[in-house]
């Protein structure tokens, strides 16, 4: 079977993102997907899953290949917790159900790329702490956090994410700037993936100005 | 400054099927979307996809493109179907990114290659430093291995080292070995160990990822060769692999060896005819039926007419060309004008064959040496032996038939 490149989305639907926000997230959304499915290599090679997180994990596009995934828009709840921690675990779960991994005589998958987004922190922190752990024995290749708005902390992204982006601004624009982003950089690796590169060669295109990079 | 510019035949003019779902009618027909089934099939529209003819000539003006690089002692360095543009539809390559261009001693190599087609030895010695005098780098040599696999993946829509065989558990390492230090083809006549599992294909990717009914070899007995050379000796071996001059020869050559499908609804529509006893079309299985002539192409040699290795499939309106008539003449950019337009023609007629001399003045038939002129229909015969003309390059034509 074709080695499958897995790419898990993690988007905060908490009440605080409604609004501008979240209409933003679902344009974003569709504009990524369209993006998606016009490069050939991640047409062959990339499935995406996205998980909403409130006070409950929401599976909106279980794992699945480009072509049949749709996405519906994300509908927000009046107020609540940001369940962070239960989304993280909720992520681990899904890696261990559905991402295949190589044995004697047969080719696993690519190892899975994370996209969280955030507009807040984690209200369930003890749980959160304990994912983090979690997820840093998963072999992610990649887990990109994005911390948008003012309000974003980015003290909790990075704990676990291996690169931590932040908006400045909750605009539709900047939103557009980051999921086109975050699709080039999926497309860069679905085509890097069928490597036979060193590692070091697979390189994500670097975030646009609008994004900022937090060292 | 200097906007690249492409013709209009390098854009999707239909793009994907269902009303261009992808929405990719207007973007440029990168190499990939033609170089694998599912991207083919499922989601281009039908009018994007040409046939198995189109494919033998981009494949060969891909070969010359290259050819031409390598002869001014150039290094594409990163030749993949991501830097290619392909028309299928009109047959048209274009090769693009040209910012790798490797020139010995000037301009050394920057970029490793697009993966899938960067060769083995740079792949093995990558986590080496670049100043490492064991650390391959992109050369003439790592572009054959490219465009080998780029002849290879486009014939047949599969990669010709990416099988079963796992070699390391990790996805990562697993990769680099595949493509690296332990490379095997996929259709090793020795080594089964890295075929493809039919199996495990989506029916979209069938019959092409079953090398069982879909080998290599219907590539020909010309490319079958350049393929052992590419995938087996030269693997490891830099060297033994063969120039873009190589494949351009072979290329032309199979393409005289094509038949169309006698089954309309065919996909490919074309096939390289195998000498067998019972011909088929490998894409849809339809068997051959009538009577088909073949023309062995040889030349002269001191006294005698020596056999060329080249033969000619005939079908009813096919062309004869300046090069079929005289061996010194090569269809490529060099090629004059006037030796552009046929020189004759076959056509089937009431279930016979006859070749129509247009323009060979000095065609005659070598056992009773009568002038066969312009204008004159010859009957094709089991044994018939034409002589095209008076040149030292003139072919002597020996006519088989066979019965399908």
């Amino acid at each position: 079977m074709q080695r499958r490149l897995p790419i898990y989305l993690l988007i905060d639907s908490s009440g605080s993102m409604r609004g501008e926000p979240i209409q933003s997230v679902n344009v974003g959304l569709s504009a990524m997907l369209t993006a998606l499915r016009q490069d050939p290599y991640a047409l062959e090679t990339v499935h995406l899953s996205i998980i909403t997180f409130d006070h409950k994990i929401t599976d909106l596009v279980p794992l699945q290949p480009l072509e049949t995934a749709q996405v519906e828009d994300i509908e927000l709840p009046r107020s609540g917790a940001t369940h962070m921690g239960e989304a993280l675990n909720h992520v681990c779960d899904c890696v261990e159900r559905d991402v295949m991994t190589s044995t004697a005589d047969q080719k696993g998958d690519f190892r899975p790329m994370l996209f969280v987004m955030t507009d807040g922190s984690p209200s369930d922190l003890m749980e959160f702490e304990s994912a983090v752990k979690r997820i840093k024995g998963m072999k992610f290749s990649e887990i990109i956090a994005c911390a948008a708005g003012p309000k974003a902390k980015t003290e909790h992204l990075q704990k676990f994410a291996s690169q931590t982006v932040s908006l400045e601004t909750m605009d539709s624009s900047s939103f557009a700037t980051y999921f086109q982003w975050v699709s080039a950089s999926i497309a860069a690796t679905a085509s890097g993936q069928q490597a036979g590169g060193a590692p070091e060669d697979i390189t994500l295109p670097p975030p646009p100005a609008e994004v900022q990079v937090v060292l | 400054m200097v906007a690249p510019f492409y013709q209009d035949h390098f854009f999707f003019e239909h793009g994907s099927f269902n009303n261009d779902m992808l929405k990719i009618r207007g973007k440029d027909k990168e190499g990939k979307w033609f170089a694998a089934p599912n991207n083919q099939f499922k989601f281009l529209d039908e009018r994007e996809r040409g046939n198995w003819l189109s494919y033998l000539q981009l494949c060969l003006r891909l070969s010359r493109a290259v050819r031409r690089l390598h002869a001014a002692g150039l290094a594409h360095s990163d030749l993949s179907y991501k830097n290619v543009l392909l028309s299928p539809t009109t047959g048209q390559v274009c090769i693009i990114d040209v910012d790798g261009l490797v020139v010995p001693e000037r301009f050394p190599p920057e970029v490793v290659g697009t993966p899938d087609f960067i060769a083995p030895e740079v792949v093995a010695s990558s986590h080496l430093e670049k100043t490492d005098p064991n650390r391959a780098l992109p050369s003439i040599t790592t572009d054959r291995h490219a465009l080998a696999v780029m002849i290879y993946t486009l014939l047949l829509l599969r990669h010709p080292l990416r099988g079963r065989k796992v070699h390391a558990e990790d996805p990562g390492e697993d990769e680099r070995l595949t493509m690296g230090r332990e490379a095997l083809f996929i259709e090793h006549p020795a080594d089964a160990s890295n075929r493809l599992s039919p199996a495990e294909a989506k029916p979209t990717e069938l019959p092409w990822k079953d090398p069982e009914a879909l080998p290599y070899t219907i590539t020909g007995p010309y490319l079958k060769e350049l393929f052992d050379r590419a995938f087996m000796e030269g693997l490891q071996a830099p060297r033994k692999r063969p120039s873009a001059d190589e494949w351009e020869a072979a290329l032309i050559k199979t393409v005289d060896l094509i038949q169309p499908c006698q089954n309309n609804d065919c996909a490919q529509g074309w096939y390289v005819f195998a000498n067998t006893t019972a011909p088929q079309c490998p894409f849809c299985a339809t068997p051959y039926t009538g009577e088909l002539p073949i023309l062995n192409l040889y030349s002269q040699r001191g006294d005698s007419f020596r056999p060329d290795n080249h033969r000619l499939m005939v079908y009813s309106n096919q062309s004869l060309f300046a090069w079929h008539v005289d061996r010194t003449i090569t269809p490529n950019e060099r090629l004059a004008v006037d030796q552009r337009s046929r020189v004759g023609y076959f056509v089937q007629h009431q279930g016979r064959w006859f070749l129509v001399n247009e323009r060979m003045p000095a065609l005659r038939n070598a056992q009773t040496g009568e002038d066969l002129p312009i204008g004159s229909q010859i009957e094709l015969k089991e044994g018939l032996q034409l002589i095209t003309g008076k040149d030292p390059g003139s072919r002597l034509f020996h006519v088989q038939m066979v019965n399908g």
